[in-house]
């Protein structure tokens, strides 16, 4: 975040911000951390709020800022948008929690609705999607697609989160695909680093992967250079067809509107609490999407089959028997993982080459 | 082997910018000013040079107009320095974070749009040689032309009298301006050139290297740049070599996962920076031969009395 891109954030906050008096539209503050571009996480978020406002229409009233990443001028402009009536703030980044966390406690009457943390108060909600839904879809239309069965993952960081989409890639792949060579994977250690990101997509490609897997990429770089060297991609929050025309493979897209309007109506109602929503394909919030053209019918039509399975609940991606990389068995056969068992991925599904920081 | 050349023929693109901004700092640094704003030089120099690229479709056109960008930005840090003799230090970084704030207020509309990279050259006979043909003779332009204004830089400072006289001003400004030199002249050309260098260095980052446009997509490769400069303990030669070594490795890092012989990743991530320096101070151990080359007036402003 430079000096200033923030100015700027902050005085359109000034600017925009209404106060609030009695009867009117409900006051929505909404914060995204980064510029909005045109796919990714800060995209998405911008997204849902469009179709937030588009559902309730003169319900609510929306002041929206970009830019705003975590830290003293993030703490500024949530103060301000409270301080001019907002009723329910939408913090965008990991790095909003601890303000958001304190402005919740002083205002108890506030609602706040934040997004990827795992702290929660009576007021103060978090919400992430079951983003590992989909990428088992993207990583069946990867078995599908590649040629010499070797896949390869750019990933940013090893959490949890990103373990548990990864690993349910490589699953779906596996499902279909009984001929696949060990997974290489390049860990960026990095949220955003345009460069980087496009060398590791030349890299996994000079080692043979022919269907590529962009894990939180944080740019589109990675399948801007998939579509140029001619091997497929596939990506996580957005559709990218726009960035790889002939070879954007399957998206796992994310709509957090779905979230927003269910979060929203609880506030009208009076229902809102501090829970954590871990929403996926039943509720809309992600889905597959942008998938390519040169998938069969045959194979398109079994991915959509399977969306609707895990969407009735019919099929479970993280079911047993699962064995890690080391062949310890992880999933026994006949269970499933729970919640808190894919939130607090640790381990490496077998068919993965990389290795995790002990 | 595939690897082996991703790495090494790869090294040269990753370490163009780096190696340009840090050639123009060199000159800059020689002359006795220390300029911190390579780092927003470079980001507003990429947001102009991808806006011109787009709009026009000539990467010839986007790197004029960053560079001509990135020597307006120079020309108010040597404004600053030359005129008011204000610290170099908090003026190199207020005029960089200038740079990254216009940088970022001007790509806003560019968020995440794409280029088309120019192609590579491939020379004909040569880029056919195994193994060091893909590695020597398959670069793109800008990569050859660095490498000459490299050689070029090695004359100049070495062998040149423009050169002496750049570092005699350098060693002692008060020295220099008794025998006729004129000091803030010669700096304030040497700034101009840092900002040119660091000009093409930002638009080949976002024209050429990556062509995306994303925010902050300079990420810190002005400050590496500069590292180059002081660890290469401000000799051509050195500083050339530095920034391949960190290209390669940065690259090394990637290709080096993907084989999964079980380093962790976080160490191979910091192996860029950690070699580079440790090389860069093995080379170097000299204290003396650091003494002779560093400028010793660096960061000293100079005023002539007439």
């Amino acid at each position: 975040m430079t000096k200033l891109g923030k100015l700027a954030a902050i005085a359109m906050a000034i600017g925009l911000g209404v106060p609030a008096l009695a009867d009117d539209p409900l006051n929505i503050g909404f914060i995204v951390p980064n510029p909005v571009g045109e796919v990714g996480w800060d995209h998405e978020l911008d997204r849902g709020r469009q179709v937030m406002e588009a559902h309730f229409g003169d319900k609510i009233n929306v002041t929206a800022v970009d830019s705003v990443g975590e830290g003293p001028d993030a703490t500024r402009v949530m103060n301000r948008m409270v301080a001019q009536g907002a009723d329910v703030l939408f913090l965008g980044s990991f790095g909003h929690m601890n303000d958001g966390i304190e402005l919740a406690k002083r205002k108890p009457d506030l609602a706040v609705i934040h997004a990827g943390g795992y702290l929660n108060e009576a007021n103060f909600a978090t919400y992430a999607p079951k983003h590992y839904e989909v990428s088992y879809l993207c990583g069946m239309a990867a078995g599908y697609a590649t040629q010499n069965g070797q896949l390869g993952v750019i990933a940013a960081f090893p959490l949890p989160e990103v373990l548990g989409i990864m690993n349910a890639y490589v699953l779906g792949a596996q499902s279909v695909n009984p001929d696949l060579k060990g997974v290489k994977v390049v860990w960026l250690n990095s949220w955003f680093d345009p460069a980087r990101n496009r060398a590791a997509a030349e890299s996994l490609v000079a080692q043979g992967s022919d269907v590529l897997f962009s894990l939180f990429p944080g740019t589109p770089s990675a399948v801007a250079a998939a579509e140029e060297m001619g091997v497929y991609v596939t990506t996580t929050l957005s559709d990218n067809t726009q960035f790889a025309p002939n070879k954007h493979l399957c998206a796992g897209q994310t709509n957090f509107g779905a979230i927003y309007i269910d979060q929203i109506n609880r506030v009208m109602e009076g229902s809102f609490e501090g829970t954590d929503t871990f929403a996926g394909l039943a509720e809309g919030a992600v889905e597959v999407a942008g998938l390519s053209a040169d998938l069969t019918d045959d194979q398109r039509a079994a991915i959509l089959a399977k969306q609707d399975d895990i969407r009735n609940g019919t099929f479970r991606p993280f079911a047993g028997p699962i064995s890690d990389n080391t062949g310890a068995e992880v999933v026994a056969s006949g269970a499933s993982l729970d919640i808190g068992g894919i939130k607090g991925m640790n381990f490496l599904a077998a068919g993965i080459d990389t290795t995790l920081p002990n | 082997m595939d690897t082996l050349v991703f790495v090494l023929a790869g090294a040269f693109a990753t370490a163009t910018p780096l190696l340009l901004a840090a050639l123009g700092e060199l000159v800059v640094e020689k002359s006795g000013v220390i300029n911190l704003s390579i780092e927003g030089m470079m980001a507003l120099a990429a947001v102009i040079a991808f806006m011109i690229t787009y709009t026009s479709g000539s990467h010839i056109l986007g790197f004029a107009g960053g560079a001509l960008a990135a020597m307006a930005l120079s020309v108010v840090f040597a404004g600053l320095v030359l005129i008011f003799s204000t610290n170099q230090v908090a003026s190199g970084l207020a005029v960089g974070i200038l740079g990254l704030g216009l940088s970022a207020l001007l790509g806003r509309s560019f968020e995440s749009y794409t280029l088309a990279a120019p192609g590579k050259l491939d020379l004909p006979l040569l880029g056919d040689i195994p193994v060091l043909g893909p590695i020597l003779f398959q670069q793109d332009v800008i990569v050859y032309l660095t490498l000459i204004a490299g050689a070029g830089l090695i004359w100049f400072i070495g062998k040149s009298r423009g050169g002496l006289i750049l570092r005699v001003i350098g060693e002692d400004p008060h020295i220099a301006h008794n025998l006729g030199f004129g000091v803030l002249r010669v700096r304030f050309l040497a700034i101009l050139f840092g900002g040119f260098m660091a000009g093409l260095a930002g638009a080949y980052a976002a024209t050429v290297l990556t062509p995306v446009w994303s925010q902050g997509m300079i990420v810190g490769r002005g400050w590496i740049a500069l590292a180059l400069v002081v660890f290469g303990t401000w000799r051509v030669l050195r500083v050339m070599i530095g920034a391949y070594l960190f290209g390669a490795l940065l690259l090394a890092d990637l290709a080096v996962q993907s084989l999964n012989i079980g380093i962790p990743s976080q160490i191979m991530t910091s192996m860029p920076y950690a070699m580079t320096i440790i090389v860069l101070a093995v080379v170097s151990r000299d204290a003396l031969k650091i003494k002779l080359n560093a400028p010793v007036a660096l960061g000293e402003n100079y005023r002539p009395a007439h």
